[in-house]
């Protein structure tokens, strides 16, 4: 863990500091300590600016700002590092919604589709805190050329919803051809979005 | 606190405004202000040029037309070059010239840290005075300068703006906003002010605190510049920047689909901003399009004033 001890300084000084840790040293994992709510804040921005995950602290009158790079943050980010377009404010969610299934809950499959049509068209309404929606196994269905809501996922995707589709499922049903929408993305993109994530709802 | 005034005092102390109006006569009023800063770029003969600039400001922003002005210069005469202060004072000059102000004093103290600036007097028509108070239901919100120069100048002390940006933002804090005012005077605008150091929204305060009304500005219409966007992502926003967002956030509403980098370009403290032109809506199109005419190529409508909610600011 990298410490910086950026209290008594004035901006942009932690900032610079903080980026030269991170972009000369490669530090990773940073924790720098500032005492203004300004520097605080911009140190923040700095750490998410660079795909850093952040955790504030307060202490008396310091801030301690604790970051942690995700998957090939520093460098090129990947699709679940990159800062999302739809989370401009501070105080929205990032919801994963990861998509097993093409049909939703078990019992009838004819109402399961249904459903599974009705949710996806329905999602809209968590707006801005929706993050990332990500199709596995059966959901990958969901992203193909036949899809009952190709057309709803095309305008999340539009609307700046990043939409990722597992690779592995997609040449297991020998689908790579037919996906008409979203990222092919793999494991690794996966378990980074739902580290980075709020809160995941799996289907 | 009870300041001294008298029947003449047009503009005082008793509501924030950009610069007093004191009523000579029923033709003549004066106009008079005084600003002055430590260096915003390392260049002094740029840096007397902006000083200038942002001193004859506040007598635009009130109507009127700068006649006279006097130097303040703070200087540490014992440890630099002389030639420094002469290419401030320089730059002052000229960019009064280019005012048709003539100089006719000054002051100047030693100091370990470099101040300048300028008491500039002017003359307006009684009839005639711009304040802050005076908007409108209904009145467009015309700006003159784009956003994002605290953040620039941020940047530029943190090393990290390229050349070309530290030129673009240099001439743009220099640029006079006489045009603007000029131009300005030919429709029925209500209200006047310029943006300095608390931001578009807390210029825009001043205009509406205690009064009948509020604002909404659209956040995609604003002029902003591009770079100020991408250093406000880095957190290169100056302390000014979040102090004036704290000052103000109770009379503020942010909406949720503004982008994050505008949100906080609102606040952000301009040196020697543009003009903020409260006018009637049937006129805020021409007034556009004379100032672009007129060479003040960043001119935009980026909000109106409302009955409701009063005394809000609501960024959508």
């Amino acid at each position: 863990m990298k410490e910086i001890d950026a209290r008594g300084l004035a901006c942009p000084a932690p900032v610079l500091q903080t980026k030269a840790a991170i972009e000369l040293e490669g530090a990773v994992d940073i924790q720098v300590t500032v005492d203004n709510p300004a520097a605080q804040q911009n140190v923040q921005r700095f750490m998410e600016s660079k795909g850093f995950s952040t955790r504030l602290d307060s202490e008396g009158g310091d801030y301690h700002i604790t970051g942690h790079a995700a998957e090939g943050a520093a460098g090129a980010p990947t699709s679940a590092a990159a800062p999302a377009k739809r989370t401009p404010q501070d105080e929205h969610q990032r919801i994963v919604v990861l998509c097993a299934t093409d049909r939703l809950g078990s019992g009838d499959d004819v109402l399961g589709r249904k459903l599974m049509i009705n949710f996806i068209k329905t999602l809209k309404e968590m707006g801005p805190d929706l993050w990332q929606l990500i199709f596995v196994n059966n959901g990958v269905k969901l992203a193909i050329d036949d899809s009952p809501v190709l057309d709803e996922l095309k305008a999340y995707e539009a609307d700046g919803l990043t939409i990722l589709v597992c690779g592995t499922c997609l040449d297991h049903f020998n689908l790579l051809e037919r996906k008409k929408v979203g990222t092919t993305t793999n494991m690794l993109d996966i378990v980074t979005a739902m580290q980075l994530a709020d809160k995941t709802i799996s289907l | 606190m009870v300041f001294p005034t008298d029947d003449n005092v047009l503009v005082g102390l008793n509501r924030a405004d950009d610069a007093g109006v004191y009523r000579v006569s029923d033709a003549l009023a004066l106009i008079q202000t005084v600003d002055f800063f430590t260096p915003v770029v390392d260049d002094p003969y740029w840096f007397g040029q902006i000083a200038a600039a942002n001193a004859l400001s506040d007598v635009y922003a009130m109507g009127g037309v700068p006649k006279t002005a006097l130097n303040l210069v703070a200087f540490p005469g014992q440890s630099m070059d002389l030639a420094v202060l002469r290419a401030i004072i320089q730059g002052g000059i000229d960019k009064l010239k280019e005012a048709d102000t003539v100089l006719i004093g000054g002051h100047s103290v030693e100091d370990q840290e470099i101040k300048y600036g300028l008491s500039v007097t002017g003359f307006v028509h009684p009839a005639r005075i711009r304040t802050k108070g005076g908007l409108r239901p209904g009145d467009c919100l015309v700006l003159t300068k784009p956003l994002g120069t605290g953040i620039i100048n941020t940047a530029i002390k943190a090393g990290l703006a390229e050349d070309r940006t530290i030129e673009r933002v240099t001439r743009l804090m220099a640029a006079l906003n006489r045009t603007a005012a000029e131009t300005m005077a030919g429709f029925r605008v209500h209200a006047c002010t310029d943006i300095t150091g608390f931001g578009l929204v807390g210029h825009l305060a001043e205009m509406v605190a205690g009064t009948d009304i509020g604002v909404r500005l659209h956040a995609t219409a604003i002029p902003l510049l591009e770079e100020a966007k991408t250093f406000a992502a880095m957190g290169l926003i100056p302390a000014g920047a979040y102090k004036n967002r704290t000052h103000r956030q109770e009379m503020v509403r942010i909406g949720d689909r503004v982008e994050r980098a505008v949100a906080d370009v609102v606040h952000d403290p301009q040196t020697s901003g543009g003009l903020l032109i409260g006018v009637h809506p049937a006129d805020a199109d021409a007034l556009v399009k004379a100032l672009q005419d007129n060479g003040t190529d960043a001119a935009a409508v980026i909000g109106e004033a409302q009955e409701q909610p009063k005394g809000w600011i609501e960024l959508e």
